[in-house]
């Protein structure tokens, strides 16, 4: 897709579009004061949102309005009763009336692929996975398991990825140079290395329907976030990682800055970077929505339902959204406050909160010690 | 056809006009009748334009300031008066002020003279139409002061009463949200007969030799709203009857405790809902389409098209209805179909406004206040609508649900679209319905002022949307500060356009005070009404006009 994309978006540019919008594309550095342009992105989900509607959106929708604007001044400068005194009396025009039926139609089919392509990557939970080996140096042939359901299987080239990391990082191995696969839509994937990968080198095969806007393959969530909205206060839960939840309220003026009054939250949510996050959300008493613009997600907290959706954070740092369903008196103030850290200071973080609740530690190998807050003062400075 | 009225001759008693509390009171007169209800929307209009006066002030800058002097300093009692004034102001907009205008005003008033019908086809259910509306104003004034949640007055949901919001009697225990939606009821028994009487009006009553193919566009427009209205319409009553009755019976529609689901109530609200978007609409599209030709001078380009592009949206709009729910967990599937079936929308509305541009291509342009409320209209409700087309994209709506892009597409298709259609109409068979001419550039300073006014308002807002504010709050971060200040401004820019209508109007009644002609926009107007004297006599066409010799046109 991002091929495609990246075909379309020099065109629009070329047929002048760019002087549009591009104030609104430079100002993309940050939620700012006076800002006109959407967060900026934090997820590869988030950038698929904001390519569809700066790339293709926002300039189809410009190029209509200005046209429409352009025909209306022509016709008020051309037709305005000095300079035609003369109406003329026609009231059909076959060729123009197919021309501004179809034409629209060709507009709503450009728009409507990468729509659905954005729709189903935000609403299908990625299930991707990933296997791990080693090269002996000898061995050229590495087996994928393909195991999942019919409707879920690896079945094209683009949603395999091959890796190789032999202590220098992890190289990303080309289809059909550096290797070669069989079995797409079959229950083993064969991978035949050009090379063998050095002795000791890890080989890394990562297989998944969910594949992003980079061409990565979205591995399936390791963690499971629960919300639940409370008026007028958010409830976490890591099912995953021990009984303990926490409520997290609006920070009071005296605790947060001008800037960030109103948005920050005496605790926030901690999720690790770089991994998908499964978010179940469901409401206790009325009906709230929980909303992290920066990932594109907005997804409602019903009484007696559960909603599911996902994320993966690209970078650390705090994240803010608000609740953004109707909820009562105090629906302005009961914002999201979402922390993303690496993976030793969240499970860190997860030690500390078992603690809190009379848990003991769930990761042994814990050399990253933090305390109840001290996380939160850390990453706001 | 006022030579003809005059010729009657004995027994005639056309303009025998019963006494004042007789004549409005028990009226049962299509153009009497309309101008209660254009005088109801003038009412609800200012009542709502003043709740959104007060929204705005309170949002000009961060914290909670402004409606704390309504409420002796207490800022809970102020956070729950700011959710009362948005969801009073959106059903007032809606129900009271922009239903009424466009059916009940200028339907009534214009439908029946359009089609060469002496009155609609049952007048004395057209009297308890306006009268169960008066009903229903006066329920949701009640509902205002009742107590609501919290013991503050009010009901604070948002004007889509959401449940369990608005059946949780924890949230809401006092009687506000009950007389509300009584009141919905009554506005909805109001136009479902209203409706019915358009329906049968239209189809019985229409002069001889008018097919529905020779209809002028207004009515198409009254027809296909009456036949939406009829069909949505009870869908709302059941589920506002279903709330009621959740809050007061013990049923668990609804509650999901219960067994009920609270999404259910937002299908069935939404089912009534997105056709009800089209019905404040498509009564403006005729009118625009009308005055359009008559100042271009030039008949309708596409008159074919753009009928049946208006029942084409009317269709299509029942089927779209869960795209306001993108974010309440339809599986990804339903997503998709809406999205779908919701982009289809934007070909048939291409339609009518390519259509209404080629009217005016190679036409002789007259820029008459009515004309430039038409234009504006044209070029602000584009904006309005492909935005609409990127909210259409569930995708994307993901980020933008519930923000103030969400309320600045709407402003644009409804407040600057609807709106300016009301004005357009306004202008257009002022001289009409009063008999007096209004000062033509006092016209054209309220359509500029307002013009700027309006934009100022709501094009921020989408700056603000894609920041990612969240609609419905009565206190933000300080980061979007600017752009509701601009947009505070905007209003006040506004209010003096509205100043400029009111001095307009006092002027034409009693300061200017010029006999209009029958008809004074020249060889344009060709409709029905413009045959008729201004103001047209009590009883029209006791000889009904023939469109069954020669090449009549009634358009």
């Amino acid at each position: 897709m991002k091929n495609l994309y990246g075909a379309v978006a020099p065109l629009w540019m070329g047929i002048g579009v760019w002087a549009v919008c591009a104030p609104f594309l430079l100002a993309n550095a940050q939620t700012t004061p006076g800002g006109v342009t959407m967060q900026p992105p934090n997820s590869a989900t988030a950038e698929q949102v904001q390519f569809f509607h700066n790339m293709i959106l926002l300039p189809i929708i410009s190029v209509i309005c200005l046209f429409v604007l352009a025909l209306l001044v022509w016709v008020i400068v051309r037709y305005n009763s000095k300079a035609n005194p003369n109406p003329r009396k026609f009231s059909h025009n076959t060729l123009v009336e197919v021309l501004w039926t179809g034409v629209p139609i060709m507009i709503l089919l450009i728009i409507a692929l990468p729509s659905f392509d954005l729709l189903f990557t935000e609403g299908v939970t990625p299930d991707g996975k990933q296997s791990v080996m080693r090269g002996d140096g000898r061995t050229q042939d590495f087996v994928f398991a393909n195991d999942f359901p019919a409707s879920r299987m690896v079945h094209r080239p683009k949603q395999l990825q091959v890796l190789v990391d032999d202590g220098s990082g992890a190289q990303l191995m080309k289809n059909r140079i550096d290797y070669v696969a069989t079995g797409f839509g079959e229950p083993e994937i064969l991978v035949s290395m050009n090379a063998p990968p050095a002795a000791g080198a890890r080989v890394i095969l990562r297989g998944g329907r969910s594949v992003d806007q980079r061409g990565d393959v979205t591995l399936a969530p390791t963690m499971t976030l629960k919300v639940t909205g409370v008026r007028w206060y958010w409830n976490y839960a890591y099912p995953d990682f021990g009984d303990f939840d926490f409520v997290s309220n609006m920070a009071v003026e005296e605790d947060t800055t001008p800037e960030l009054y109103r948005l920050e939250v005496d605790n926030r949510v901690v999720v690790p970077v770089g991994e998908t996050i499964r978010l179940t959300v469901t409401g206790s008493d009325v009906i709230h929505a929980w909303a992290l613009p920066a990932f594109a997600i907005k997804i409602d907290a019903v009484p007696g339902r559960v909603n599911e959706t996902w994320f993966k954070a690209d970078r650390e740092g705090v994240f803010y959204g608000q609740c953004s369903e109707i909820c009562g008196i105090r629906h302005a103030f009961m914002p999201i406050a979402v922390e993303v850290v690496s993976r030793p200071v969240f499970e860190a973080w997860i030690d500390s909160q078992r603690a809190l609740a009379g848990m003991g530690p769930m990761f042994e190998t814990n050399n990253v010690k933090v305390a109840q807050g001290v996380i939160a003062g850390a990453a706001a400075e | 056809m006022a030579d003809a009225h005059a010729a009657h001759g004995s027994g005639d008693h056309a303009d025998h006009t019963p006494s004042f509390f007789v004549r409005w009171f028990f009226s049962t007169n299509h153009k009497d009748i309309g101008t209660l209800y254009l005088i109801f929307a003038i009412l609800a209009g200012i009542v709502g334009g003043a709740m959104s006066g007060l929204v705005r002030l309170e949002l000009a800058e961060p914290g909670v300031t402004f409606l704390t002097y309504f409420t002796g300093d207490n800022a809970e009692a102020a956070y729950n008066f700011y959710n009362v004034l948005i969801t009073y102001h959106g059903l007032i907009m809606i129900f009271f002020m922009v239903m009424p205008a466009m059916i009940g005003g200028f339907g009534n008033w214009f439908v029946p003279i359009m089609i060469g019908a002496p009155d609609m086809a049952f007048p004395r259910m057209n009297n308890i139409s306006f009268w169960l509306y008066v009903a229903s104003g006066i329920l949701a004034t009640l509902s205002l002061f009742a107590v609501g949640a919290n013991g503050q007055l009010g009901f604070g949901g948002g004007w889509v009463l959401y449940p369990p919001l608005s059946t949780s009697v924890s949230a809401n225990p006092g009687p506000a949200m009950d007389l509300l939606i009584l009141s919905i009821h009554l506005a909805g028994a109001s136009s479902i007969l209203g409706a019915i009487n358009f329906i049968t009006t239209i189809f019985n009553m229409r002069a001889p030799g008018m097919t529905l193919h020779k209809m002028p566009l207004f009515a198409w427009s009254v027809l296909v709203t009456a036949f939406l209205l009829v069909l949505s319409l009870p869908v709302l009553a059941g589920a506002i009857t279903m709330l009621l009755t959740d809050r007061n019976f013990g049923t668990s529609f609804f509650d999901a405790s219960g067994g009920g689901d609270p999404i259910l109530y937002q299908h069935l609200f939404w089912f009534f809902g997105h056709p009800e978007v089209y019905i404040l609409i498509l009564p403006g599209f005729g009118i625009i389409s009308h005055i359009v030709s008559t100042f271009s001078k030039k008949p309708i380009f596409g008159y074919l098209g753009m009928a049946y592009a208006m029942i084409a949206i009317g269709f299509v709009g029942f089927i779209v209805w869960a795209h306001h729910m993108y974010t309440v967990g339809l599986s990804v599937n339903m997503k998709a179909y809406f999205v779908a079936a919701t982009m289809v929308i934007a070909v048939p509305t291409g339609i009518k406004v390519f259509s209404w541009i080629a009217t005016m291509w190679g036409g002789s342009i007259d820029f008459k206040a009515p004309m430039l409320w038409a234009i504006g209209f044209i070029f602000l409700f584009t904006i309005g609508g492909v935005t609409g087309v990127v909210l259409a994209n569930a995708g994307v709506d993901h980020y933008m649900h519930d923000t103030y892009y969400v309320v600045a597409h709407f402003h644009y298709v409804l407040s600057l679209g609807a709106v300016f259609a009301i004005f357009a109409g306004w202008y257009y068979w002022f001289s009409k319905m009063t008999g007096w001419q209004y000062r033509e550039w006092l016209g054209a300073l309220h359509f500029w002022v307002m013009f700027v006014g309006v934009n100022l308002i709501f094009f921020p807002q989408h700056f603000l949307g894609l920041q990612g504010m969240p609609r419905r709050y009565v206190d933000y971060p300080a980061v979007f500060a600017q752009w509701n200040y601009v947009s505070t401004i905007g209003y006040g820019v506004t209010m003096l356009g509205m100043a400029v209508f009111a001095i307009c109007m006092f002027d034409a009644f009693f300061v200017y005070r010029r006999k209009a002609p029958a008809n004074p926009w020249g060889e344009g107007a060709t409709t029905l009404e413009w045959t008729l004297p201004s103001p047209p006599p009590f009883h029209q066409f006791n000889e009904l006009p023939r469109f069954d010799k020669g090449d009549a046109k009634a358009f």
